[in-house]
């Protein structure tokens, strides 16, 4: 880049009042002011979150849908207890954030070939896009409105097949499959 | 009782108090900062913690003391330990000089056994250190020679502060300019650029400003011919026209703001915060700094808004002095009270006026952007500085014009109603000076042009080399 092609430009020179400042930080103070006043006079939209959810407020509020939500996953389990899942690997296969790690092995049921040995999914790099849920022929995998998961460390936000099958048995009262 | 009323002086006790006090209301300013900043943002700040987050201030403590005192292996031990020391080693001293209740009279009656021949000697000793008598003891001797008893009465009078200072404005001025060095030295000491220039920035940053501060200081001084701040409280403490208290801010409402302004950038705060800048140098002179070495840092700040707010007070909003709030005795000496309570409520009063400023600076803080460093100086030395001059000038004239033709002036040495109206005059007509002179003045130079360095390696013409002489 040569000199030439920088375009200089001066700051355009204040007007008198506004050299003060004075009248420019009046005007500020007021804005704060006033937004002080609205919290103050309890008219803020603050909602105090572990004890005020927004799914329980009605959506013209604010609120939350809680049905069309996309939160965390769950392995869904057929009428035998069984985990659903073939481990065919459509969902990991389509995951954008290639965070759906399975081992399949021979399945010890007569009525599929393959079973998840080991089933993680690595719910930090998840960017919750629902498309394992699209891709699954069977209807294994779906995501939860659970949205307030927590951990201390990386290692335990990567859920493995056992803490998916739990969730499942959290939710499914709620959430039918 | 009697033995510490003679043996230990007041103002141990007044000092054992309002440190007290003040260390204990900066833990509750950084809460109250935070709610404010909350609700200037729609929020509703730390409210987790006790009701109304009232004990948050003790959870951040304990989180202080409890973190890793962490020191980067490069810095300068010894100096990264001292700075916040310094820093908060001045924020105390500060605090002696503030004049927090007037001055308490005291009459006691002592007996003695035998007949005395010094009055005055034996009530002087029995004063305690740093008060002085007040007129001349009486004496009564009853009984005879063996087993007579003199009973004295006598009056005296101490101030209802840490130290009585004939010169506590330039003691405060002194003080308060030492604590730029608290974070010079920890800039420095910490090995880090980012501290360093925030430390420089500082150091910039108070030189600019100290002189229009002690400048607007002056027009106060100059009105009173005192530099005690006690002296000068009293001498607000009278009315014009029986009900408008005689306060500063009345006469002298520009050298207000300015004052205003000028403790705002020796605060170091928004939006004169360039020293820490966190957008530009992380954190500035405390970038290094963890666990209670940065709370002192953090501490001293607020101490240092108390100490300067309280000198505001002291100098523009009548200190003590409260419409309605009673208990005078002496009408030529109106700080004068026999009533402890009466001087309990003015130190209260005059907290609260303290906590008054203190809100506007949060206000401030989290209403205006920071500056940019060349407005800061520009606003210093282009505006301010030539301001504080021009007003000193005028109040000044203003005295020498009026004051030998005003008979109460020159009788008491306050401010009558007519004095004060000439002050606001010549403040108006000043503004209007100003103004004009704003805008006669040569634009500043243009803040966006590169600049030549000759040899740098942006400079691409060869370097001139100067002809050495
Ligand atoms: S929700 Fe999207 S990102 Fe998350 S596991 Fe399923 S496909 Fe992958
Ligand atoms: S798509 Fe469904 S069945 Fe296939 S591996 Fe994933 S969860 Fe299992």
């Amino acid at each position: 880049m040569k000199d030439s092609d920088v375009i200089v430009l001066d700051e355009p020179r204040l007007s008198v009042a506004d050299q003060f400042y004075l009248p420019q930080v009046l005007v500020g103070l007021g804005t704060t002011m006033k937004h002080m006043f609205k919290v103050l006079s309890g008219t803020d939209i603050v909602i105090q979150y572990p004890e005020e959810r927004r799914e329980d407020m009605p959506v013209e509020q604010g609120g939350m849908l809680l049905r069309t939500y996309r939160g965390v996953h769950r392995l869904n389990k057929d009428e035998e207890g069984r985990v659903k899942c073939v481990a065919c690997f459509m969902c990991s296969t389509a995951c954008p954030a290639r965070c759906i790690h399975i081992e399949a092995e021979e399945s010890p049921w007569q009525d599929r070939e393959k079973y998840p040995a080991k089933f993680d999914i690595d719910e930090l790099r998840c960017i919750y896009c629902g498309m394992c849920e699209e891709a699954c022929p069977v209807d294994a995998i779906e995501l939860t409105s659970m949205y307030d998961i927590v951990g201390l460390t990386r290692q335990e936000m990567i859920f493995d097949k056992e803490k998916l099958l739990r969730i499942f048995d959290q939710t499914v009262e709620d959430e039918p499959m | 009782m009697s033995w510490i009323e003679t043996h230990i002086p007041a103002w141990v006790f007044i000092a054992f108090i309002a440190h007290g006090a003040i260390l204990g209301t900066v833990a509750y300013l950084i809460l109250l900062e935070r709610k404010i900043a909350a609700w200037t943002q729609d929020r509703l700040g730390p409210n987790r913690v006790g009701p109304f987050g009232l004990l948050q201030p003790i959870a951040d403590g304990l989180k202080m003391l409890l973190k890793e005192d962490y020191r980067p292996a490069d810095a300068d031990p010894r100096l990264f330990t001292l700075a916040p020391a310094l820093m908060m080693f001045v924020m105390i001293l500060s605090i002696a000089v503030l004049p927090w209740g007037g001055t308490k009279q005291t009459t006691r009656t002592i007996q003695v056994a035998g007949t005395i021949d010094s009055a005055t000697a034996v009530a002087e000793q029995n004063t305690p250190f740093g008060a002085t008598l007040i007129g001349t003891p009486i004496v009564q001797t009853s009984g005879e020679d063996e087993s007579a008893k003199s009973t004295i009465t006598y009056t005296y009078r101490y101030a209802f502060q840490i130290a009585n200072l004939n010169i506590g404005v330039l003691y405060i001025v002194a003080i308060l300019s030492i604590s730029v060095y608290g974070v010079v030295v920890g800039g420095w000491a910490s090995n880090n650029k980012y501290s360093f220039l925030g430390g420089l920035r500082a150091t910039a940053n108070m030189i600019s400003y100290e002189v229009p501060l002690g400048l607007s200081i002056l027009t106060i001084v100059v009105m009173y011919g005192s530099l005690n701040l006690a002296t000068i409280v009293e001498a607000q403490s009278h009315y014009w026209f029986g009900v408008i208290p005689a306060w500063n801010i009345f006469t002298q409402p520009l050298a207000f703001f300015l004052f205003l302004t000028c403790i705002h950038a020796e605060a170091n705060r928004a939006p004169f915060d360039i020293a820490e800048a966190e957008q530009e140098l992380v954190g500035g002179y405390h970038t290094e700094y963890s666990a209670m070495r940065f709370g002192l840092f953090f501490l001293s700040e607020y101490a240092g808004m108390i100490t300067t707010s309280a000198v505001c007070v002291a100098l523009f909003f009548g200190g003590w002095h409260l419409p309605g709030l009673g208990g005078n005795v002496d009408p030529a000496h109106p700080s004068v009270t026999t009533s402890l309570v009466v001087c309990v409520l003015r130190a209260l009063v005059f907290f609260v006026k303290t906590l008054i400023i203190i809100g506007i600076f949060m206000w401030v803080r989290w209403s205006l952007p920071r500056f940019r460093f060349d407005q800061i100086m520009n606003l210093a030395w282009r505006a301010m500085i030539p301001m504080a001059l021009v007003m000193l000038l005028v109040t000044a004239t203003t005295l020498y014009l009026f004051g030998p033709h005003d008979e109460a002036f020159r009788a008491t040495g306050l401010i009558t109603w007519k004095m004060a109206v000439a002050l606001l005059i010549a403040n108006a007509v000043m503004l209007v000076i100003i103004a004009a002179g704003a805008a006669l003045l040569p634009a500043a130079p243009p803040t966006n042009r590169r600049v030549r360095v000759l040899g740098s390696r942006f400079d691409q013409a060869p370097a001139a080399v100067p002809a050495t002489a």
